[in-house]
């Protein structure tokens, strides 16, 4: 696991210590590129991230993960990371909901008619997640929608 | 020589029987399609049967522990329930066509794709494994059925195979037979109106026969005891060289329009007589994959006048007085006999009962709307009849199940090629072949 979750600390030196530490020890990619730039961190996402979260959380900074590219200072002059982009608590739910295997292939249908399909099969699916889509505030297409 | 007198014998009255049409779960109008692929498919089939399996597996060999494919390990004995997947080294796929090298071997044959190294796999919803030993023979069995498996993991990560459960029979209502009176349902299939090798003479011989309109009073009282046609498939062949992508003129617009006007009219004097089935087949203007939707109304602009005329999909499932039938145009069982062997089409029949499925091969090689929550290919209620149309001969035998069901199975011959159609008696569930010549020689 290449990554490293560090707590978020307030010192900002710190901060860099820490992230050229793991970007040592994250592997050899450090000896095809030349020395990065001070002030630079290889990866925002391993500097600030929520302590209860145990799935993946950067796949949405995932791009940048392991990326050389030089960040503009702009982007991170300020203390907190927008890291959960456009996913809140709801949309995570849902995201569960679509990667769980027990109720089938997630592709190809609406959240919802995958929730009745699985609600007909008695499969016992979570009611919290009807409810978030019959609110109608949510997204009622599966995670990768439009994207395969 | 006296004046000719008009007989005025009694009219003979046609039997009635009760009729419930049952082809709701192969209707696809009321289906969106959303993009999805066939996973959805494989994954409720699975499911269900999946279900089945456990329940029946408690019973068979309660000792044994069921795992999943991932929860295997080496030398342990249990059950697995997966979907099977035949590896077949000459079944054509599409890739074939892009490959650089072509020899001089055709891309495709027609008749059976079958390799002494062919091979199973067992898939759940957790992973594969391949099966290994020597009681599961590769050529009786095709790609996506639903099995339990006894057997344990060896060193080599196959499953070795100790011993095999199939679905088996669904359940059925019981008959109380031979306490009926005869009743007879006419059985044909391939009349393929408008090709070469039909007879009109032949076609003619059939309606007039079922609608009484032949022989002495003897004959038409046994016609008076038919209560129902039903036309398996493969009715119409249309002219295809005319469809060619070339703009039609009125004159082969006329021509391809011709078989379905005559079909319309040996329709029309059948269903005035009697009620009759129409399904579609692999021929007939209809969509391509199963299950077909019924031949639309405006095809048979006569006969659909008729409430005896009914227009059914591909499978069709019915019940005549409490008698349940079911039956297919044929692609079912012609694509199990491409990618398996049987000494006969019926073991194909008795295996696709055995296996609770009637077209396991959709939607691997046989072309299939992809259902997203729901098989409709599933047996759920047991036949008493079931029937394959357009097939190359007449074969039929009584089908025992574990649990005392009774099935009639029926393979259809061709009309065109045979002249051959089948009366089935719903008293004893007994067949014969009636038989259409127009030979003056023979």
């Amino acid at each position: 696991m290449l990554l490293k979750l560090h707590k978020s600390s307030n010192s900002n030196f710190e901060k860099k210590e820490r992230s050229r530490e793991a970007a040592m020890a994250s592997g050899g990619i450090k000896g095809f590129y030349r020395q990065r730039k001070s002030g630079v961190s290889k990866s925002p996402s391993k500097l600030k991230s929520k302590p209860k979260s145990s799935t993946n959380k950067s796949s949405k900074a995932a791009a940048s993960f392991g990326s050389n590219t030089v960040q503009p200072s702009a982007l991170i002059s300020h203390g907190s990371l927008d890291l959960q982009g456009d996913y809140d608590e709801s949309e995570e739910l849902l995201k569960q909901f679509d990667m769980n295997i027990a109720y089938g292939p997630c592709i190809g249908m609406s959240r919802l008619d995958r929730w009745d399909r699985a609600n007909n099969l008695g499969l016992d699916p979570p009611k919290e997640v009807v409810d978030l889509l019959r609110g109608g505030k949510v997204g009622l297409e599966c995670l990768w929608d439009g994207s395969v | 020589m006296g004046v000719m007198e008009i007989d005025t014998a009694k009219n003979l009255q046609r039997k009635q029987s009760l009729y419930q049409n049952l082809d709701e779960k192969y209707g696809i109008h009321k289906e969106q399609y959303r993009g999805q692929q066939y996973s959805h498919m494989y994954f409720t089939r699975l499911h269900h049967m999946r279900n089945l399996l456990y329940s029946l597996v408690k019973k068979w060999k309660p000792h044994l522990p069921v795992c999943k494919v991932l929860g295997l390990e080496e030398g342990k004995e249990c059950i697995i329930v997966g979907t099977l997947y035949k590896h077949m080294k000459l079944k054509p796929t599409i890739l074939d066509e892009y490959s650089k090298e072509r020899s001089a071997v055709p891309l495709v044959k027609s008749h059976n794709f079958m390799h002494p190294e062919d091979y199973l796999v067992l898939e759940d919803e957790s992973g594969r494994v391949k099966l290994g030993g020597t009681l599961l023979e590769p050529s009786l069995f095709v790609t996506g059925l639903v099995v339990a498996l006894h057997g344990k993991e060896t060193t080599t990560g196959q499953f070795l195979v100790q011993d095999i459960h199939e679905a088996g029979l669904p359940s059925q209502i019981e008959l109380p037979l031979d306490s009926r009176e005869d009743k007879y349902v006419i059985f044909v299939s391939g009349l393929s109106v408008g090709s070469t090798t039909s007879n009109p003479l032949q076609l003619q011989l059939l309606v007039d026969h079922i609608t009484g309109h032949l022989g002495d009073e003897k004959e038409q009282s046994i016609a008076s005891l038919i209560v129902r046609v039903v036309i398996a498939g493969n009715s119409v062949e249309i002219p295809q060289g005319l469809l060619n992508g070339q703009i039609l003129v009125s004159k082969d617009q006329s021509r391809l329009s011709e078989p379905i006007k005559e079909l319309d009219i040996l329709l029309t004097q059948l269903a005035v007589a009697v009620p009759l089935d129409i399904m579609p087949g692999p021929n007939d203007p209809a969509n391509f994959s199963l299950p077909q939707q019924p031949l639309h109304r405006c095809l048979f602009p006569g006969a659909s006048a008729y409430n005896t005329f009914m227009s059914c999909t591909n499978p069709h499932s019915f019940e005549v007085d409490d008698i349940r039938f079911l039956g297919t145009s044929g692609q079912n069982i012609d694509d199990i006999a491409k990618y398996s062997e049987a000494k006969s089409n019926l073991d194909f029949m008795e295996r696709t009962l055995r296996w609770r499925h009637i077209a396991p091969t959709a939607p691997n090689t046989l072309g299939c709307y992809p259902f997203t929550d729901r098989d409709p290919f599933f047996i759920e209620n047991c036949p008493h009849i079931y029937f394959v149309g357009n097939q190359r001969k007449y074969e039929t035998c009584l089908f025992r199940g574990l649990e005392g069901q009774l099935v009639r199975l029926i393979a259809i011959p061709k009309f065109c090629e045979t002249g051959v159609a089948i009366a089935l008696n719903m008293r004893n569930l007994e067949c014969h072949a009636l038989s259409f010549s127009t030979k003056l020689d023979s």
